[in-house]
C-alpha cells in the first residue's frame, strides 16, 4: 500500500513540475531549459521565507510571483528573439539556467540547506502511516490539473491559447495577439515551475543545482506527452510508477534513470508518445 | 493617392461614365450609399471624393519571401462596397498579395492604405481588429475545435456571439444546428461555407478571401456568390477575392485585375465587353 | 567524345593542382602550429603548460562537436560520454590490471571500440528515418547522464563519485605530453579541415540544410549520420584516453552532461561551423577558467553563461566569424569575393538503366494506390501503367492529389495501401533513397535546394550516388549528364556556378533543382511543376529537353503541370485527377477536348464517387 501511495505521490510531483514545461512547449514549440533554474528559484524563495521566519505557506505565493516575474523578463529579452530558432532557444535557456544557478550561489552560498516544511507528521491511511505533506502534494497536483484544465477548456483565454497552439498564424489572422499569449504563457510556466520548486523543497533540501535532475525528467515526460495535460498525467503515472518500482526492487541508481531511458525508447517507436494522435 | 507607374494599363471601352487619365472607369456613383458612409480615415486626410470611396489601396507595393521578390510594383485599389476579384495562375503572387496586405510578409517598398489610413507593415492581429476579415487558402479552420469555437475566435468577446450566429444562420442554416460538431468533420463545401460565415461574423468592412471556390460543387459556389452579393448590397462591405475560377469570378465581381509574375497586367470592369476574352488571353499565355 | 576525353586528360593535372593548393595551406599553417607547440614548454610557465595539455584534449572533443553540430546540424550534448569512456578504459585497466605497454594498448582499443559500439547504438536510436532533430538532441542528453550514473553506482570498481586516481601511467615528462597532445590536436584539426572542405564534407552541410532533398538524391542520411557519430566517438574516446594517461585521475564528471554542455558552449562561443573557432575558443576559455576560477569561481562561470546567452541571441555565428568579419572590413576585402574558381562542368552520357536488372518496358505500375489522412481520403483507387519513353502529364485542380501521388511513387512509406512497381521493382515500404536506386528522381513542387551551397556544390551532391566524392579534395571537373548541362546552360546558371543557392531567384532555384534531379540519371522522372517561375523561352527549352529525354533516352516522365498549353505541346498522354480519383486517362487530344475536364477546371463537376464525409 505504501508503494501505491509512493507511486501516486511521485506521479503528482512530476506532474506539478512538468505542467509548466508542457504548456510552454505547446504554445511556443520550444523546450525551456531554464525550467530547472526556475525550480531552483522556487526552492530558494521558500528558503528565504523560512529564513525570514514567515509562515511557510507564504513561500508558495512568493515563489510563484518571483518565478513569473523572472519569466516575463526572460521571455522579452531572450526567448522572443529566438522564436524562429528552436534549437538555439534550447541552448539559450540552458545558458540562462546556468546564470540563475550562479546568481543564487553568489547570493545564498553553495551548501545544501533546509527549508521548513509547512506540515509535518504522518497520517494513517488505509493501513499504512504516510507522510502528510506528500499527501497534500497529491491534492495540490490534482487541484493544479483541474484549474489548468478549467482555464484551457472553459475560458476564452484558454480558447485563444489553444488556438495559438494549434495554428499560430491563423490565430494572428483572426486578431489574436499571439505575442501576448506567448508572453503570458511563458510567465505562467515559469511561475508554475517556481511554485513546484517551493512545493518539493520540504521533501529534501535546496542547493543551487537542485533543478537540474528535475529538468531532465520533466523534459522527457513532456516529450512523451505531446501537448496534452491528460497524456502528461498518464505519463507521470506510468513512468513515475516505473521509477518507484525499479528503485525499490532493483537498483536506486537505475531507478533514477528509468524515466529517462523508458521515455527515449517509447519515443523511438511511437514518436507521439502517450498522446492520442 | 499617387498615380501608379510601370504596369501596362489597358484602355477599357466604357459602357457608361467616363475614363479617367489612368484608363480606369470612374467609380459608379450609384454604389456610394446615399448619406455617404465615408470612412473616418479619409475624411481626416481631406481627400477627394474618389479617395473616400477607396477601402484598400496598394501603391507600388513590392514584397516576397526571403530573397525572392514575388510582387513587383503592384498598384491596386478596392472601392467601398464593391467585389473585386484578382485573377492569376498558380505562383503568380495572388496569395502573397493578401499575406502582404495582412502583414504576414514585410512590405519592401510602397504603401498599403486601409480607408485612407496607412497600414503598411502593421502586424496581422492589429489589422484583423480593424474590421478586416482574412480567409487564407489553406489551413483556414481549426479542425479540432468545434464549429462554435471557430466562430467565437472571429469575435473580440463572447457578448455578440448569439446574435452573430443568428445572423449567419440566415445565410447558412446548417451552422446553428451543428455548433458543437468538430470543424474537421464537416464536408469540404460545408467547411468553406463556415469560413465565409466566420468572416461575416465580425461584421467586417473589408473581406480578403483566398480561393474559396476551389473544389466546390456548383450549387455551393452559387450559394456563396449569392451570400457575398447580398452582404455587399446590404452592408457595403468591400470584398477582395482571389480566384482562378474565371466563371465564378465574373459571376460575382464588379471589377477585376489579372496578376502575372508579380505585376498587374490587366484590369477593368467585369461588365465590359471583351473583359472575359481579355482575362482568358492573359491567363493562357 | 574526344573533346571530353582531351578535356578530361587536361583536367587531371588540375585536380592534383587543386588538392595541392589546399594541402599547401594546411601544411603551412599546420607547420606553424607545430612549431608553436614545440616551443611551448620552453616559453610558457609550467602551470600554463599543464592547463594547455588538458585544453588541447578538450579542444579535440570540441572539434567533434563542431563537426556534428556546426557542419551537420546534429546538436549533441553527448560527446563527453565518449570522452569519459576513453578515460575510464584507461583508468579501469591501469587500476585493476596494472600498467604495461600491453595494457596500455588494450586500454586504448577497449576505450575506442567501446565508444564506437555505444555510438552505433545511440545512432540507431536517434537517426532513424523521420526522426526529429529535437529527439536526437534528447538522446544525446540522455547518454552522458546514463554513463555518469553507471559510473557513480559502480562502487569500488569504478571509484564511484571520487573516481579513480593514483594509477600508474606512461613515464613521460610533462613537456613530452605537451608535444603529444599539441601534435594530436594540430593533426586532427588539419585532417578535419581537409575533410570538411572536400566534396565529401559538403554532404554534411547538405544534410544540415535539407535532409529531405538529400534522401531524394539517393543519400542514406541515417547511415551517414551514424558513421559520422561513430568516427567522432572514436576521436573523443582517444582524447579521453590521453587525458587519463596524463592526469592519472578519472572522475564521473568527465563523462557527464555538464561537461557535454560545456563543449557545446565552447563551440558556440568560438564559432560553430568554423573548426578553428571552437578550437581556439576552447583553448582560450579553458585556460582562462583555470586561472580565474580559483579567484572568482562563481562570477567567472556567470560571465561565461552571460556571454553564451548573448552570443546565442545576438551573434549566433560565434565570435571568430565576428572578428574575421571586422578584420576583413578593415582590410577592405568583401565577403562575396570568390576565393577560388568553381569546377568546370563536363558533359557525360547518361546511363539511366545502368545497374538495373532487365525490367521490361513497364517503367511504372500503379495498382490500387490509396492514401488516407484519418478520415480524409486524398487518393483512392489509383491504377495505371506507364511505359518507358512516355511523357505523361498529371493534371487536375488544386487538392486533386497530384503531389501526393508523386510522393507515393518516390517514397515507399507514403501510401496507405496499394502496390507500386518501379522498373519492375516493388517499392514496398522503402525509403526515398532506396527508391532512387530503382531509378526514381523527384523534383519537388517548391524549389528545394541547399541554401548555403553553391550551384556547383549542389550538382556535386546530386552526383553522389553515381560518383563517390573525394574525401580529401574538391574535384576540378564535374561530370554532368547532357540533359542537366543543357538546363544549366539554358537558364544562365553556367556563369553562376560559384553563387550560393540562396541568392538565386525563384525561377533559377527551380532550374537548379531540375538540373540536380537530372544529374541523378533517373529512369523514372517525377516533375512537380517544373516550369513554374520560368520565362517563356526557358519553358520551351525545358519542354524540348523533356521530350528528348523521353524519346531518345527512353525515360518515363511523369509531369504535374497547371499550364495546359505546355501539357498539350509535350505530353504523349494525360491523366486527370479530381478529388483523389483518376477520372480520365488518354491522349492529349482526348483529354483536352473532353467536356469533363472543362467542367472540372471551371469549378463545375463533382466527381461521382468522391468520398468526403
Amino acid at each position: 500500500m505504501a508503494q501505491v501511495l509512493d507511486i501516486i505521490t511521485t506521479a503528482a510531483i512530476f506532474f506539478a513540475v512538468g505542467a509548466g514545461l508542457l504548456i510552454v512547449f505547446g504554445v511556443m514549440k520550444i523546450i525551456n531549459f531554464a525550467h530547472g533554474g526556475f525550480i531552483t528559484v522556487g526552492g530558494y524563495s521558500a528558503l528565504a521565507v523560512t529564513n525570514l521566519g514567515l509562515n511557510p505557506w507564504l513561500s508558495l505565493l512568493f515563489a510563484f510571483v518571483i518565478g513569473a516575474v523572472c519569466g516575463m523578463i526572460i521571455e522579452r529579452l531572450v526567448v522572443r528573439p529566438l522564436y524562429s530558432r528552436p534549437l538555439d532557444a534550447i541552448l539559450a535557456t540552458w545558458g540562462l539556467g546556468i546564470i540563475i544557478g550562479q546568481v543564487i550561489t553568489l547570493a545564498f552560498g553553495r551548501e545544501v540547506q533546509f527549508v521548513q516544511s509547512p506540515v509535518t507528521g504522518a497520517v494513517d491511511l488505509l493501513g499504512t502511516s504516510y507522510s502528510q505533506y506528500r499527501l497534500i502534494l497529491v491534492l495540490a497536483a490534482i487541484v493544479l490539473a483541474l484549474v489548468l484544465a478549467a482555464i484551457l477548456n472553459g475560458t476564452r483565454l484558454g480558447l485563444v491559447t489553444r488556438a495559438v497552439i494549434m495554428n499560430e498564424s491563423l490565430a494572428r489572422g483572426l486578431g489574436i495577439n499571439s505575442g501576448l499569449v506567448r508572453f503570458a504563457t511563458f510567465s505562467l510556466g515559469a511561475g508554475l515551475a517556481s511554485l513546484a520548486g517551493a512545493f518539493i523543497t520540504p521533501l529534501s533540501s535546496v542547493d543551487p543545482n537542485m533543478g537540474v535532475p528535475w529538468l531532465v525528467n520533466a523534459f522527457m515526460l513532456v516529450m512523451v506527452s505531446g501537448v496534452s495535460l491528460v497524456s502528461l498525467a498518464i505519463a507521470c503515472l506510468v513512468l513515475g510508477g516505473a521509477q518507484v518500482l525499479v528503485s525499490t526492487y532493483g537498483n536506486p541508481v537505475l531507478g533514477g534513470l528509468t524515466i529517462v531511458l523508458l521515455a527515449a525508447l517509447i519515443l523511438r517507436f511511437r514518436p507521439q508518445g502517450f498522446s492520442r494522435e | 493617392m499617387a498615380p501608379p507607374r510601370g504596369a501596362a494599363q489597358r484602355r477599357q471601352p466604357q459602357a457608361w461614365g467616363y475614363t479617367d487619365e489612368r484608363g480606369r472607369a470612374a467609380p459608379r456613383r450609384e454604389w456610394l450609399p446615399l448619406g455617404g458612409q465615408r470612412s473616418g480615415g479619409s475624411r481626416k486626410r481631406g481627400g477627394t471624393p474618389m479617395s473616400a470611396a477607396v477601402a484598400l489601396d496598394l501603391a507600388r507595393v513590392r514584397s516576397g519571401y526571403g530573397e525572392a521578390l514575388i510582387l513587383r510594383e503592384v498598384d491596386l485599389d478596392i472601392r467601398c462596397g464593391e467585389i473585386f476579384v484578382l485573377l492569376g495562375k498558380n505562383g503568380m503572387g495572388k496569395s502573397t498579395l493578401l499575406k502582404t496586405v495582412m502583414g504576414f510578409l514585410p512590405v519592401r517598398a510602397g504603401r498599403v492604405r486601409l480607408f485612407g489610413e496607412d497600414i503598411t507593415g502593421q502586424p496581422p492581429h492589429r489589422l484583423a481588429r480593424k474590421a478586416i476579415a482574412y480567409t487564407p487558402q489553406e489551413q483556414a479552420l481549426f479542425q479540432d475545435l468545434s464549429v462554435e469555437d471557430n466562430l467565437r475566435l472571429a469575435l473580440r468577446d463572447d457578448k455578440h456571439l448569439r446574435e452573430g450566429v443568428k445572423r449567419i444562420g440566415a445565410f447558412f442554416p446548417f451552422i446553428p444546428e451543428r455548433l458543437k460538431q468538430r470543424a474537421g468533420t464537416l464536408s469540404g463545401g460545408e467547411q468553406k461555407m463556415l469560413l465565409v460565415a466566420r468572416a461575416l461574423m465580425s461584421r467586417p468592412k473589408l473581406m480578403l478571401i483566398d480561393e474559396i471556390s476551389e473544389g466546390l460543387q456548383p450549387t455551393v459556389i452559387e450559394r456563396l456568390a449569392g451570400v457575398l452579393r447580398r452582404e455587399r448590397d446590404g452592408t457595403q462591405v468591400s470584398i477582395l477575392l482571389i480566384e482562378q475560377n474565371v466563371k465564378f469570378a465574373l459571376s460575382v465581381a464588379d471589377r477585376y485585375a489579372v496578376l502575372k509574375l508579380g505585376e498587374i497586367v490587366d484590369r477593368g470592369s467585369v461588365g465590359d465587353q471583351g473583359a472575359e476574352k481579355s482575362i482568358t488571353d492573359h491567363l493562357a499565355v | 567524345m574526344t573533346d571530353a576525353q582531351t578535356a578530361h586528360a587536361g583536367a587531371v593535372p588540375l585536380v592534383r593542382a587543386r588538392a595541392r593548393s589546399d594541402l599547401r595551406l594546411v601544411l603551412v599553417l599546420g607547420g606553424a602550429a607545430l612549431v608553436l607547440v614545440a616551443a611551448g614548454p620552453y616559453v610558457l610557465p609550467t602551470y600554463m603548460v599543464n592547463s594547455l595539455i588538458r585544453a588541447f584534449l578538450y579542444a579535440a572533443a570540441a572539434l567533434t562537436v563542431d563537426i556534428l553540430w556546426g557542419y551537420t546540424g546534429i546538436l549533441t550534448f553527448g560527446q563527453s560520454a565518449f570522452f569519459g569512456i576513453g578515460a575510464y578504459a584507461a583508468g579501469l585497466i591501469f587500476t585493476h590490471l596494472g600498467f604495461s605497454p600491453g595494457h596500455a594498448a588494450l586500454a586504448l582499443v577497449v576505450g575506442v571500440a567501446g565508444a564506437m559500439i555505444v555510438a552505433a547504438v545511440v545512432g540507431w536510436l536517434s537517426f532513424y528515418q523521420g526522426a526529429s532533430p529535437l529527439y536526437a538532441s534528447v538522446v544525446s542528453l540522455v547518454l552522458p547522464i546514463v554513463v555518469a550514473q553507471l559510473l557513480y553506482s559502480g562502487g569500488t570498481f569504478t571509484g564511484s563519485s571520487s573516481g579513480l586516481s593514483g594509477f600508474e601511467s606512461f613515464d613521460i615528462a610533462i613537456e613530452t605530453w605537451f608535444w603529444i597532445a599539441g601534435a594530436f590536436l594540430v593533426t586532427l584539426t588539419a585532417g578535419a579541415w581537409i575533410f570538411v572542405r572536400s566534396d565529401a564534407g559538403r554532404v554534411l552541410v547538405a544534410i544540415r540544410e535539407n535532409e529531405a532533398r538529400c534522401e531524394y538524391l539517393g543519400i542514406n542520411v541515417s547511415r551517414v549520420k551514424i558513421l559520422l557519430l561513430v568516427v567522432c566517438a572514436a576521436i573523443g574516446a582517444g582524447a579521453g584516453y590521453a587525458f587519463a594517461c596524463v592526469q592519472m585521475v578519472v572522475a564521473p564528471e568527465y563523462a557527464g552532461f555538464v561537461f557535454g554542455t560545456e563543449l557545446v558552449i565552447w563551440v558556440a562561443l568560438g564559432g560553430r561551423g568554423t573548426l578553428i573557432g571552437p578550437v581556439l575558443g576552447t583553448l582560450v576559455i579553458d585556460v582562462s577558467t583555470s586561472y580565474l576560477s580559483g579567484n572568482l569561481p562563481f562570477v567567472w562561470k556567470l560571465i561565461i553563461g552571460l556571454t553564451f546567452v548573448v552570443v546565442i541571441v545576438a551573434i549566433p555565428q560565434g565570435l571568430l566569424p565576428l572578428i574575421k568579419g571586422a578584420v576583413d572590413r578593415v582590410r577592405g576585402r568583401g565577403k562575396s569575393d570568390p576565393t577560388e574558381p568553381p569546377p568546370t562542368l563536363q558533359s557525360v552520357a547518361a546511363e539511366p538503366y545502368a545497374g538495373l536488372a532487365e525490367a521490361g518496358p513497364h517503367a511504372l505500375q500503379i495498382k490500387g494506390v490509396r492514401k488516407h489522412f484519418g478520415s480524409l481520403r486524398v487518393l483512392e483507387g489509383i491504377e495505371f501503367t506507364a511505359m518507358r519513353g512516355e511523357l505523361l502529364s498529371l493534371v487536375g485542380p488544386n487538392g486533386a492529389g497530384k503531389t501526393t501521388l508523386m510522393r507515393c511513387i518516390a517514397d515507399g512509406n507514403e501510401r496507405t495501401g496499394g502496390v507500386i512497381l518501379v522498373n519492375g521493382h516493388d517499392i514496398q515500404r522503402l525509403p526515398p533513397y532506396d527508391c532512387v536506386a530503382f531509378g526514381v528522381g523527384r523534383k519537388f513542387q517548391t524549389a528545394t535546394v541547399f541554401e548555403t551551397l553553391t550551384i556547383a556544390e549542389s550538382l556535386r551532391i546530386a552526383r553522389t550516388r553515381r560518383a563517390l566524392p573525394s574525401f580529401r579534395a574538391r574535384a576540378a571537373t564535374l561530370d554532368v549528364p547532357e540533359a542537366a548541362l543543357k538546363v544549366i546552360q539554358a537558364t544562365g546558371l553556367e556563369d553562376m556556378l560559384h553563387v550560393e543557392a540562396r541568392h538565386l531567384s525563384h525561377g533559377q532555384k527551380q532550374a537548379l533543382e531540375l538540373a540536380m534531379v537530372l544529374a541523378l540519371e533517373p529512369s523514372v522522372l517525377l516533375l512537380d511543376e517544373p516550369t513554374a517561375g520560368l520565362t517563356k523561352p526557358e519553358r520551351m527549352l525545358i519542354g524540348q529537353i523533356l521530350v528528348e529525354l523521353a524519346s531518345k533516352h527512353s525515360l518515363c516522365i511523369l509531369l504535374v503541370e497547371h499550364d495546359l498549353d505546355f501539357v498539350r505541346e509535350i505530353s504523349s498522354r494525360v491523366i486527370v485527377l479530381h478529388q483523389g480519383r483518376l477520372v480520365l486517362d488518354g491522349t492529349v487530344g482526348e483529354v483536352v477536348e473532353s467536356e469533363l475536364v472543362r467542367t472540372i477546371y471551371s469549378g463545375g463537376a463533382h466527381a461521382p464517387t468522391a468520398a468526403r464525409a
